[in-house]
């Protein structure tokens, strides 16, 4: 008896104490770092256990320098900024391309899905590589718009510019938001679309009032999927711009992390994102609960 | 070859639990070797938790369960001498036809002599040879099903348990699986348990039937007993369409039972004859007889014929009656002109020996 | 001009705007990669300028090319070796996992799974600012391959069990059930029916964690030691602003090429195991390409 109920939980047993090891507990240790102290000799960060023991200040100095005004501050907002714009390109850019290829492509959809898929596949910093080679001054971008002449001389595109991040997280995360708003929109029942034009609804307002409601829950979730790394991301920023100007949370946390003394910092800035993006999440999980509580009529 | 091949089970009030739902509750069933015995009743009734209960695929929460009269509560699937028919064959994909009827042997340990001889023999037996090679997937319904068939009769089981194994199939290969299966039985002479929604199916193949609701046994009969003599009003309304009354009774007369329905009354020779107060009376609508319009006589009730639906060999008309009850009733298609059009005025004769007084529960059980 | 707008617009014909929509969206998602790999073929030191086809930069140059600058190499060589790893480990436990917690009910399973998920929706920066300061604080292991693996298994398990339990949710358990029945042992019915049909869910794990090794930046850059542990996202991380030659594209090129074979031959062989099993290949493509959570 013993042996048939023990059975599948021994499965599940190395898996399990691998995420305790490797993904718990490191959490906990960054806690721990964030709210203990630091080596006066060496500098480096000395973690803290005990929960009872926990110092605090350097949490309350991070969270003072998010008052706005301040440098954590302006370095929020310019992350929401980034990730809000992006997110907003990238399901300007992907929505269509999901729905035309659930809708409506026929002979060609298999041969879209590969194509879709390929960059899926394709290293992020390879892709990134891809642009730089482009965004150079000498690239063939600055060439072809001095060509033909709608710019004088070559553009620093990567010395520093807002657009040109956001543009380069566009380009990285849209694959990703593409293939979970296809697999939303593909499940959506055609019958119901056609439903929708015999009742006399343009294809237009079918759209609005059918098939974009269909879909909030696959926007939401594609949304969040792609969200949640961009607000982590810093490698973009640092291969596309390099700039403080342009700086994001990730970055923030990155620079923390290159130099012994400030890694307490950098510990604390990362539980801020933790909560942060865990609201976010929380927000996202309790909206699909309560769609999927919704009556289908609603 | 039928003499003392198959087992005996034996059911002591079985109980199962999901949750909340008593799947099974308080399930005691005898079958007796060699006997094709069904399991009849909608979905979520219990009959195929029954069955996964028998074949150990569930723990029963309390009861017995004991095959050949040993106990098999602490035996597991893999060890008992019974095997099963999935509702949907469950043939492993991966394997060919051969393989999937050897699946079993190889798990005994059966020389490859045997294997060949024994998978040959069942193939052969369930017609299919020449087919060993295919997949499940290459096959079509009809033989995937005698694969599922074969290979758990390769086991050669005292009992075979069978989950609504032509369930998937059309209307025509049922017909003809069924009388397959029949021949099976006859020619292996084990024990079948055959879970099925289907009453046709029950009644044409089984020797007795377990009919089943809420995870209780309404009625164990033969399918003749079931069909005509139905205990319950469940089993009355589950088997065919029945005309269902309430009406008052007033105790037995002459062996007959006095009936009050609206202003008629009536007579019923069967069921519980000597019930009083409040009752349920039910008639089969092939054994009601139309005649055309008269007042009075004996077991007659006035009424209207509200519909006539052309059945082909049979019509059925809906006739409602003067007490507001409606009826349905069958009259064979004789070739002759239609006596009977819609808003015809008829009286309806309910013969005292086709008429039965039931029990609102199963028989036995005082509540 | 009446016929352009009809053409356009037509009611019935498929909408002319999205088409362009997506075929311009997929040449700007895949030409600028394809310019970046043309470039490694060039025979000049320009990133910019086409200077003639040559594979000077993957094996002709004696100093820089891929084969023979130390850096490139050992940064392919790495990446390679840590992918083989993280495969050999995270497949193994997450099929386990994805085992357990699909035919576990017990009161642990819960909150295994919510945990499962948590590593898919975490950034990477937090997961390699913990891994790290875990390793140096708390349990002492020394940057380098090991931590890299222990950090790169980490995230890639989730991907495994979420590819395998959607597999395992999708055959059911009839037939284990049918083999425990036929007189399989639960340990037999598992190698000889359950593992055969789980392989292109297997298979498909394989690719991803594959992928999911090759691609990763943030966590192996975190947990790297020295320019011996460094591999080929965290080469072209540090080395693509500064002064470089087509060598990096050659070296990224490479690693393009390997994934979309290997992630081709995931898809034949798929097609292969699941011949005839019309719901498995359906959803292959898909499998292969979203690992749909």
């Amino acid at each position: 008896m013993a042996r048939r109920g023990l059975f599948w939980p021994l499965f599940a047993l190395p898996g399990a104490v691998w995420l305790v090891l490797f993904f718990l507990i490191p959490f906990y240790a960054v806690l721990s770092v964030a709210f203990g102290t630091v080596d006066p000799i060496f500098q480096g960060p000395v973690p803290v256990w005990n929960p009872f023991d926990w110092h605090f200040t350097t949490m309350r100095s991070v969270l003072e320098q998010l008052r706005p005004g301040q440098v954590f501050w302006t370095v929020f907002v310019r992350t929401f900024a980034y990730v809000g714009i992006a997110l907003a390109g990238c399901l300007a850019i992907g929505y269509p391309v999901a729905y035309y290829l659930a809708r409506h492509a026929r002979r060609t959809k298999a041969l879209l899905l590969v194509l879709l898929i390929i960059p899926f596949w394709v290293s992020y910093l390879m892709r990134m590589l891809a642009w730089i080679g482009l965004l150079l001054p000498d690239g063939l971008v600055n060439r072809s718009l001095v060509d033909i002449g709608l710019l004088s001389h070559p553009h620093g595109w990567l010395d520093g510019q807002p657009s040109s991040v956001i543009f380069a997280l566009v380009y990285g995360y849209v694959p990703y938001l593409i293939l979970p708003l296809f697999a939303t929109l593909d499940r959506i029942e055609p019958h119901l679309i056609e439903a929708g034009l015999d009742l006399g609804a343009s294809r237009f307002s079918t759209f609005l009032h059918v098939t974009l409601p269909l879909s909030k829950q696959g926007i939401l979730a594609g949304s969040v999927l792609i969200a949640l790394p961009m607000f982590g991301d810093y490698y973009t920023n640092d291969v596309i711009s390099g700039s403080p100007g342009t700086s994001m949370i990730g970055n923030q946390i990155n620079l923390f992390f290159q130099g012994g003394p400030q890694r307490t910092t950098g510990a604390a800035l990362v539980i801020v994102l933790a909560v942060l993006l865990g609201a976010l999440m929380s927000y996202y999980l309790y909206s699909t609960v309560r769609a999927s509580r919704q009556p289908v009529t609603a | 070859m039928s003499e003392a091949k198959g087992g005996a089970v034996e059911l002591v009030e079985l109980r199962k639990r999901f949750g909340d739902v008593a799947a099974v509750d308080g399930v005691s069933l005898r079958i007796p070797a060699g006997e094709f015995f069904s399991l009849l009743g909608p979905s979520g009734c219990g009959k195929t938790t029954t069955l996964r209960l028998i074949a150990g695929l569930e723990r029963p929460d309390g009861g017995r369960i004991s095959l050949d009269g040993v106990d098999m509560a602490a035996t597991p699937p893999h060890r008992r001498k019974v095997n099963t028919v999935f509702q949907n064959y469950a043939l492993f994909p991966h394997l060919s036809v051969f393989d999937n009827v050897a699946f079993g042997l190889r798990r005994r340990r059966t020389s490859r002599n045997e294997i060949n001889r024994r998978v040959g023999g069942v193939l052969e037996a369930v017609r299919l040879e020449g087919l060993e090679k295919r997949r499940p997937s290459q096959l079509s319904g009809g033989q995937q099903q005698r694969v599922a068939l074969a290979r758990a009769l390769v086991l050669e089981p005292s009992v075979l348990l069978l989950d609504e194994p032509l369930g998937a199939l059309d209307a025509k290969l049922r017909k003809a699986l069924q009388l397959e299966l029949k021949t099976i039985h006859e020619q292996f002479g084990i024990t079948f348990v055959y879970v099925t929604h289907d009453q046709e199916e029950a009644l044409t193949m089984s020797d007795r039937i377990a009919v089943m609701s809420d995870g209780r046994v309404e009625q164990v009969a033969t399918p003749e007993e079931i069909y005509e003599e139905p205990a319950t009003v469940f089993v009355a309304d589950f088997l065919g369409i029945s005309n269902l009354m309430t009406a008052t009774a007033e105790g037995a007369h002459d062996g007959r039972c006095l009936l009050r329905l609206g202003e008629s009354e009536l007579h019923a020779a069967r069921g519980e004859i000597s019930a009083r107060g409040e009752v349920r009376i039910v008639i089969r609508p092939e054994r009601i007889r139309v005649e055309p319009y008269a007042p009075g006589g004996e077991n007659r009730i006035p009424g209207m014929v509200e519909r006539v639906v052309y059945l082909g060999s049979l019509e059925q008309l809906v006739i409602r009656l003067a007490t507001g009850d409606v009826l349905q009733a069958i009259v064979v298609n004789d070739g002759e002109p239609k006596a009977f059009s819609q808003g015809v005025p008829v009286r309806v004769h309910l013969p005292a020996e086709a008429l039965r007084v039931l029990p609102e529960r199963p028989a036995g059980e005082v509540t | 001009m009446k016929r352009l707008r009809d053409w356009w617009s037509n009611p019935w014909g498929r909408p002319r705007a999205l088409v362009a929509v997506t075929w311009l969206y997929i040449a700007w998602s895949i030409v600028p990669i394809a310019i970046a790999i043309l470039f490694s073929f060039n025979a000049g030191k320009s990133r910019t300028v086409w200077q003639g086809f040559s594979t000077r930069w993957y094996w002709g140059d004696p100093t820089q090319s891929v084969l023979h600058d130390p850096a490139l190499r050992s940064a392919l060589e790495q990446s390679l070796k840590l992918a083989a790893l993280d495969m050999a480990v995270s497949v193994p436990l997450g099929v386990a996992l994805a085992l357990g917690l699909t035919r576990w009910h017990g009161p642990g399973a819960r909150p295994v799974n919510v945990l499962m998920l948590f590593p898919l929706v975490t950034p990477e920066i937090v997961m390699a600012v913990s891994l790290l300061l875990v390793f140096v604080t708390l349990y002492g292991i020394q940057l380098g391959t090991t931590a890299q693996l222990l950090g790169q298994v980490t995230f890639s398990v989730s991907y495994v069990v979420v590819i395998v339990r959607g597999r395992l949710l999708s055959i059911g358990k009839e037939y284990e059930e049918a083999a425990t029945d036929l007189g399989a042992s639960r340990v037999a019915a598992l190698r000889l029916v359950l593992l055969p049909l789980l392989a292109p869910a297997i298979f498909a794990s394989l690719m991803v964690v594959f992928a999911l090794s090759i691609d990763d930046f943030v966590v192996t850059d975190y947990l790297s030691s020295d320019a011996s542990t460094q591999t080929v996202p965290i080469q072209i991380y540090s080395s693509v602003r500064g002064t470089t030659t087509p060598a990096l594209n050659a070296l990224a090129t490479v690693i393009v090429v390997a994934t979309l074979l290997a992630v081709a031959f995931a898809y034949v062989v798929h097609r292969r195991f699941t011949a005839g099993d019309e719901a498995a290949r359906g959803s292959a493509l898909r499998e292969i390409a979203a690992f749909d959570v």
